[in-house]
């Protein structure tokens, strides 16, 4: 009986070979919207975990500076004074300058900035190390007059890693073009944290003349407009941020946790797109497979009527068309896992030549959706067995003739 | 150990209107009896069939199996009288297509709930006796009317069931299987069962039971 099962249920399989195909051609398009899907929510995750692994702070007015961005200066003594709070691990000075001085001065999600790192610390940021790079490097302590560009920046302009671009007269080579993010890293410019305070200077008549005058005192380590922060281990970060801000004077401290709240708001028309995109995934897949499972059911309405006449009661009918459902959307969503792979890697091939990768394939997105085939695939056959069941023997007979 | 009184049933024309196929059918065959029905096309017989092998709820009437009055089961109970009750022969055969000639033969014996090797045992030699025994790995789409029709005589007869139901089970058949048939019809009144068979060789019935004609919605002796 055993060595009969697996030819038995090849057969069954067999007979139910146009039913399989139309059910992997549905479970096939939900699992590449699926994996669309899945794809944004790793692009938003990502902009979260980065948010969420660092504490951002910015020199708050000190009437310094062309008043952009944040405004402030955040001197080497600030910097310092940060390190030294308890909880605090590494600082990472930055310089934020709008790339084009025309744009509105106000800091917003969709602004192209230069952003200056001090390459001589570690980045901070526990979740990036370093940010994602597709092609070519990020920067390197030592670095002079290069940049790395954020995708959407390096896409709008045409450059490519090995491209040269110039920021305020002088000339930088391309050296590494990120990873796109769906977030505001997508239209930075990376530069070295010297190369951003030579801009900076160029661009801040009133800074030029602080400087010359040497009235306040102002070193070149001095022209910081923010830093990143990182925590201990086990030190919470919104308690480290408040910590911050309350010995540390003269500085915007944001809260992790706030800033992710601000990054989800940003981010929600991407997730009402992922969710609406998933839904339709799940409602024209999952209607097709109920559909081609009913309908199998409903083809075989003649069989039923004869095996009721042979004396089957409708619990041991349940039972077969629950076994023969259960192989056929296990078949048919094995097949279309199988079809959506093969389509979905073509076409990633074919984007990755434009630096693109559509879709995320992932684990709990297959298994979520053979288990929800075979659910739904069993819920489609016992419905329509219920169908099929209430008519008398005789009468199924008539309607299958 | 089969009676009907009273059986009626009336189906819907297209028009809507009721047509009256059986009006009052009283009949009984008791075990060890072979009734044979005859009648004009269309007046009623596979409709007689179908309320006598519960395939069907009867408008009104009612229907005794020995003992049991299986007009007044539920659904449940109904299949069960089936199984453990009935043996039926379709006119049309009706063999499940994605079984071979062998697992047809077996379903039978799968929802009376019989032991499977025995059934098997058996129903190797009833596809024997009726010349279909190398057809057993048969599709039905790959047997003449007469292989379906004496594979589905088989099914009818695996279980032994103290009841058979057959219509018109020779009706593909030449003279030869025919006479097999009809044998077993006979052999199967001899074991005990009351046999009801739709025929238009009601002699097969000669010496072992009556002859009805079915007219205008009675049963009427021929
Ligand atoms: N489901 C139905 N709906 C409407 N009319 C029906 C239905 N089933 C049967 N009839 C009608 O009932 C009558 C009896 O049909 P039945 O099949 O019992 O005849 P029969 O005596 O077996 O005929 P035959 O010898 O041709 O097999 C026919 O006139 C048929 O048109
Ligand atoms: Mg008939």
């Amino acid at each position: 009986m055993r060595a009969e099962a697996v030819p038995r249920v090849l057969r069954i399989l067999r007979g139910y070979a146009f039913t399989i195909a139309g059910i992997a051609i549905g479970v096939g398009g939900l699992v590449t919207l699926g994996a669309m899907s899945e794809r944004i929510v790793r692009f938003i995750e990502g902009g979260d975990r980065f948010v969420l692994g660092q504490i951002s702070v910015a020199g708050r007015g000190m009437g310094m500076g062309a008043g952009f961005t944040a405004g402030g200066l955040l001197p080497a003594a600030t910097v310092r004074a940060i390190a030294a709070v308890p909880g605090v691990t590494g600082v990472q000075p930055q310089v934020m300058l709008p790339l084009n001085p025309s744009t509105s001065q106000f800091l917003t999600l969709t602004q192209e900035l230069v952003l200056g790192l001090d390459l001589a610390v570690l980045m901070p940021n526990r979740h990036y190390r370093a940010l994602p790079v597709r092609a070519g490097r990020f920067l390197r302590a030592g670095d002079r007059r290069v940049a790395v560009l954020g995708a959407s920046l390096a896409a709008a302009r045409g450059l490519r890693a090995g491209s040269r671009l110039t920021l305020e007269g002088a000339s930088y080579e391309v050296v590494g073009v990120l990873e796109r993010m769906l977030t505001a890293p997508d239209r930075f410019v990376f530069v070295p944290i010297e190369d951003a305070r030579e801009q900076w200077v160029a661009k801040d008549q009133l800074l030029q003349t602080v400087l010359a005058s040497g009235a306040a005192a102002l070193t070149a380590a001095d022209l910081n407009t923010g830093a990143a922060v990182g925590w201990a281990e086990g030190e919470d970060p919104d308690a480290v941020a408040r910590r911050i801000r309350e010995r540390v004077p003269g500085l915007n401290v944001q809260l992790p946790s706030e800033l992710s709240r601000l990054l989800r708001s940003s981010t929600a028309f991407f997730s009402a797109l992922l969710v609406g995109i998933g839904a339709l995934a799940l409602l024209i897949g999952g209607l097709s497979l109920a559909n081609t499972m009913a309908a199998a059911v409903f083809e075989r309405i003649r069989d039923f009527g004869v095996k009721r006449a042979l004396g089957a009661t409708d619990l041991q009918l349940a039972r077969e068309v629950l076994a023969e459902s259960l192989a056929v959307t296990l078949a048919g969503g094995l097949g279309g896992v199988a079809l959506a792979l093969v389509l979905g890697g073509a076409i990633d091939g074919w984007a990755a030549r434009a630096g693109q990768e559509l879709f995320d394939f992932s684990p709990r997105l297959l298994a979520g959706a053979l288990v929800f085939s075979v659910l739904l695939g069993a819920a489609a056959a016992g419905y329509a067995t219920r169908r099929v069941v209430a008519l008398s023997p005789a009468e199924a007979i008539r309607r299958g003739a | 150990m089969l009676r009907a009184t009273g059986l009626a049933k009336s189906y819907r024309a297209p028009s809507g209107a009721p047509i009256r196929v059986l009006d009052g059918v009283d009949l009984a065959v008791r075990a060890g009896e072979l009734a044979a029905v005859t009648g004009a096309s269309g007046s009623g017989k596979s409709t007689l069939l179908n309320l006598l092998g519960l395939l069907e709820d009867a408008d009104g009437g009612e229907l005794w199996f020995g003992d049991e009055r299986v007009s007044a089961l539920g659904r449940a109970g109904k299949s069960r009288a089936r199984g453990r009750w009935v043996g039926f022969v379709f006119q049309a055969f009706l063999l499940v297509p994605s079984l071979t000639a062998l697992e047809n033969v077996l379903l039978a014996a799968r929802y009376a709930g019989r032991p499977a090797a025995e059934a098997r045992r058996r129903a190797l030699a009833l596809l024997e006796e009726l010349g279909v025994g190398d057809r057993r790995d048969h599709y039905p789409a790959q047997l003449s009317g007469g292989e379906q029709q004496r594979v589905a005589w088989c099914r009818a007869v695996l279980n032994e069931a103290p009841l058979l139901l057959a219509d018109e089970p020779t009706g593909n058949l030449d003279d030869a299987n025919g006479a097999v048939i009809l044998d077993g019809l006979r052999r199967r009144a001899h074991a005990g069962a009351a046999v009801v068979v739709v025929s238009h060789h009601p002699e097969v019935a000669a010496g072992w039971g009556a002859v009805y004609r079915l007219r205008e919605g009675r049963l009427e002796a021929a």
